[in-house]
């Protein structure tokens, strides 16, 4: 399916109107919002990793004038829903969690009781009022020791802290053994992260009570779903609530779950009567909103004398943290399914295994599965150490062609539209083949990495790996009484330029100039329920649904404006730029109306319309995306490392990349870059540490680095796009492959240069430190 | 205990009442009504709340308010009709130097500036210039050519 509008607005960089406001400083962030009579909320946190509640004293607090009132999870039992993850998955233990811990908490910045106050120093003042007793428990912060027999468990209604193991099996893996001529055992450790959006959480609550509406203003990347979870926890209807996601300072996957600090201030703001404002500082945000990314692999591949693979097996072990906001095996699960990438890779097996430790929970970070490219591309290198043969020769002998697609991956999925081959080599030319000599003073290292990035997830996906919950996206399309458009679709922006590229979308599926669309995001009353934004499928899913939409608006446009102009048929008719075209003569041709006049007749003058038309133009449509839809990229860098410091510099970072057909070349390349530039502080730069009795060393931007303007190489980005060919207008998504690309890249290249020394880097962040370390031989512990 | 305090805010002068340690960034936002400046942090690293006392970018979360009296205080609303901000707002929009626009009024005050002073800034100089500020979406890369863009037709004039 491809768009047959000459000169269509898909696909034009067009400038974002988003900018206007924003650079105006006239956003309306969630801090932003003025609400009367609003109290503010701080939270007392345990200081604790692991510790019994023995008692909670808040008289002292509510002495203050102004507290209003001081909350423990005694007074909410009964009142709000426990968070249950349960979905029937073999292999995954369900889960279960108090709103506000009752007993114990589980780790350090864990919430012990909530004061609501006039204005936010008084609540922060009246928190440290408070006097908690604890009775400090052992805690275990590292997940290996976690998984052993006897280490404290960190849920006690759980066995133990295991709470996933699943294997998944391709093949007869073992058996290739036999046959192979090389056989080889590489580790990857991911660190610790956190997303680290400038815009930390915050919320207003507000509850009406004679109305029994529940409003919740909130930077959310899925209003709906949120919504859903909110009804389910605090008992009440759909109907009832309305969340609201303003402009959001950037989530990055951060602003999916409904944690339980948003739900509390729910909770309190319907008890107490008045609304209730919270907002996250920076501290909370690095000890207790969410971290990501903490993952050990080990991969062994089995390959022939020609370095084709007979066999690949990965084992991941995962550090869930204290809580499960999502199904513990959902993040690993997918570095599992999209490991192979476009290899050939004819037996498999992957065994996943999650443990809880007393640390801050985890969830998806801008590509979860992040870790996938490193691990594959990594593991290819391995091999090529280990056999002498060439690592570009290794990665083409294995790559499928165009001509070997669709292929049923090992990991279950079905990829096609992916031609890393051509981007493989076309990075290879832009990176240049100069190989370049280590010295007394330098390492030199260049460093390939293939990604294929998982994209769009439809609900077959979703229903095969048994997570469950659907894929779909909505949209809604008005064509209002002037004329002009109102478009609207379940996701919610944080940066995205959803309002420039939609109206774009929504210009082209309509025949409007998109200067009269408006795109209305981000409310749960404003627009239809979809599934939210998350991973690269807010253009594929959101555009697609807002697309066929807008089609289908087109044509009962059609349908009208034929009969207006006296036509039994609309076939030779379309519509551009909100004008009325006819064929005639082979040559199109204004005919006379527009949409603001089919518009008058649908709204003011139905009787006028043709036999049959109801009154009104709103069109309601929605989407599911094919199982996967993939994009794909090859990254390529240069890197220096100084043998004296072990400072690591990146000297040249190519990316080529086909993420099919685009609607706002502007906005994706901004995404490209920066999806890069987060991959590469991760790799370099971040790393949440604790230590050993679970105290978070890293609660400050000072302490937990993440890239500044002098971290970032340029990047140069190219493309070689082939539409995707199960989507409205070819798209398939991205914004994602750019971190997996850039961990690969770069630590394949560091460990290109550390190879003539013998020795190999397993794990992030590639700190000087640790560089150091291995370059003489001593390894310095990271932390 | 909260006392009387004259602040004097994009020439504006307001009589506040404030306790002595109320962030200046806090009684920005929270009492004379200005968002534009943003917090990121509150532990002076981030850039997002920076504004201009006396001229010269300050972060406004590691000032107090209290501290202000007898000094003038700019912030990115206070500077709508300065012509090298309205340069880089312009140059920040054709290059998409912004995504979530969170850091960008930090971004844009620093710059601002530092502009009015740089001499032929090279785009190391910018890049060294802006590792007080923080932007988790960009990569800095559009910004970075940005500022290039706007140095090329204000520096020197
Ligand atoms: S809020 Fe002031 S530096 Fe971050
Ligand atoms: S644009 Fe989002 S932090 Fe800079």
């Amino acid at each position: 399916m491809t768009r047959d509008i000459p000169d269509g607005y898909v696909g034009r960089p067009m400038l974002r109107r988003e900018d206007g406001r924003l650079l105006q400083g006239r956003g309306r962030y969630v801090d932003d919002i003025r609400m009367p009579g609003v109290r503010h909320a701080a939270f007392v946190r345990s200081p604790h990793a692991h510790a019994r509640i023995v008692s909670i004293d808040v008289r002292a607090a509510l002495e203050l004038a102004g507290v209003h009132a001081v909350v423990t999870g005694a007074d909410l039992v009964g009142e709000v829903a426990d968070a249950v993850v349960s979905p029937p998955i073999p292999g995954l233990v369900p889960t279960r969690f108090e709103v506000l811990p009752t007993r114990k908490i589980r780790f350090q910045g864990d919430l012990v009781a909530c004061v609501i106050a006039d204005d936010r120093y008084l609540a922060e003042e009246a928190a440290e009022r408070v006097e908690v007793e604890y009775e400090i428990l052992p805690a275990v912060t590292d997940m290996f020791v976690a998984l052993a027999d006897d280490a404290p468990k960190v849920d006690d209604r759980l066995a133990s802290n295991r709470v996933v193991h699943r294997v998944h099996t391709h093949g007869r893996p073992d058996d290739q053994e036999r046959d192979a001529a090389f056989v080889v055992e590489t580790e990857f450790h991911q660190q610790r992260q956190s997303h680290v959006p400038l815009e930390t959480r915050g919320c207003i609550a507000s509850w009406d009570q004679g109305r029994e509406h529940l409003t919740l203003v909130t930077g959310s990347q899925v209003p709906h779903p949120l919504r859903t979870q909110l009804v389910r926890r605090m008992g009440l209807r759909d109907g009832q609530v309305t969340v609201e996601s303003p402009d959001v300072g950037g989530s990055f996957g951060q602003k999916i779950a409904l944690y339980r600090e948003e739900l509390i201030i729910c909770a309190l703001a319907r008890r107490l009567g008045t609304p209730i404002r919270w907002n996250e500082d920076r501290l909370e945000n690095l000890q207790a909103s969410c971290h990501a990314r903490e993952q050990w692999c080990r991969t062994r591949i089995m390959a022939d004398a020609d370095g084709r693979i007979l066999a690949l097996t990965l084992d991941i072990v995962e550090d869930f943290g204290a809580y499960c906001f999502y199904p513990a095996n959902y993040i690993a699960e997918v570095v599992g399914i999209i490991l192979t990438g476009q290899y050939r890779v004819d037996h498999y097996r992957y065994d996943l295994t999650v443990a809880l430790t007393n640390k801050c929970g985890v969830g998806p970070m801008r590509a979860p599965m992040a870790i996938a490219s490193w691990v594959m591309d990594g593991t290819l290198d391995a091999l090529a150490r280990e056999s002498g043969l060439d690592p570009i020769e290794i990665r083409r002998r294995n790559m499928l062609s165009a001509a070997q697609l669709p292929y049923d991956m090992p990991g279950g999925e079905t990829l096609l539209d992916v031609n890393i081959d051509e981007t493989m080599e076309a990075a290879l030319e832009h990176i240049g083949h100069a190989r370049l000599r280590a010295d007394a003073d330098t390492l030199h290292g260049c460093g390939i990495c293939n990604v294929v990035e998982s994209t769009t997830y439809g609900s077959r996906f979703y229903k095969n790996s048994g997570i469950g919950g659907s894929g779909h996206e909505a949209a809604r399309i008005i064509v209002e009484p002037d004329g002009t458009v109102t478009g609207s679709v379940g996701l919610a922006a944080s940066g995205h330029g959803y309002e420039t590229a939609f109206a774009q979308v929504v210009g082209d599926g309509l025949g409007v100039s998109p200067d009269g669309v408006a795109i209305r995001l981000g409310h749960t009353d404003a627009a239809p329920y979809g599934m939210g934004s998350r991973g690269g499928r807010g253009g594929t899913a959101g555009g697609g649904a807002l697309y066929e939409c807008a089609r289908m608006g087109q044509e009962h446009l059609l349908h009208i404006a034929a009969h207006m102009l006296g036509l039994n048929t609309a076939r030779n008719l379309r519509m551009i730029d909100g004008r009325v075209e006819k064929l005639v003569d082979g040559a199109w041709r204004h005919a006379g109306v527009g949409i603001a006049d089919i518009a008058r007749l649908a709204y003011f003058d139905p009787l006028a319309l043709p036999e049959g038309t109801r009154p009104g133009l709103e069109f309601y449509r929605t989407f599911d995306p094919p199982p996967m839809t993939f994009s794909n990229s090859t990254h390529a860098c240069r890197v220096v490392i100084d043998r004296h410091t072990g400072q690591l510099t990146i000297t040249d970072y190519v990316v080529v990349e086909n993420c099919g057909a685009v609607i706002n070349p502007l906005i994706v390349r901004g995404q490209q870059i920066g999806a890069v530039a987060m991959g590469i502080s991760g790799t370099v730069l971040e790393n949440m540490v604790y230590d050993a009795a679970g105290q978070n060393l890293s609660s400050t931007l000072g302490d937990y680095a993440i890239a500044t303007a002098c971290d970032i190489p340029m990047i140069r980005i190219h493309e070689k796009a082939t539409p995707g060919s199960r989507t409205p207008l070819g798209l398939k998504g991205m914004a994602e492959g750019g971190v997996m690309g850039a961990i690969g890249a770069v630590a394949n290249a560091v460990n290109d240069a550390l190879a003539p020394l013998g020795v190999r880097a397993s794990r992030l962040p590639l700190s000087p430190v640790y560089l150091h370390g291995l370059i003489h031989g001593h390894a310095i512990s990271q932390h | 205990m909260k006392t009387r305090v004259t602040l004097t805010v994009n020439g504006q002068v307001h009589d506040v009442e404030i306790a002595p340690h109320y962030l200046l960034s806090d009684v920005l936002r929270d009492v004379v009504g200005l968002t534009a400046t943003h917090v990121g942090c509150e532990q002076g690293v981030c850039g997002a709340c920076t504004v201009l006392v006396d001229d010269r970018p300050a972060r406004a979360c590691l000032t107090f308010a209290i501290q202000m009296e007898g000094h003038e205080i700019t912030t990115l609303e206070g500077l709508r009709d300065d012509p090298v901000t309205q340069a880089l707002q312009q140059a920040f929009h054709e290059r998409h130097a912004l995504q979530c626009g969170f850091c960008t009024p930090g971004f844009l005050v620093t710059l601002s500036a530092w502009l009015k002073e740089a001499t032929d800034p090279t785009p190391a100089a910018v890049r060294d210039l802006l590792t007080g500020n923080l932007c988790r979406c960009t990569g800095y890369q559009n910004i970075v050519e940005a500022v290039l863009s706007v140095a090329a037709t204000e520096c020197g004039r």
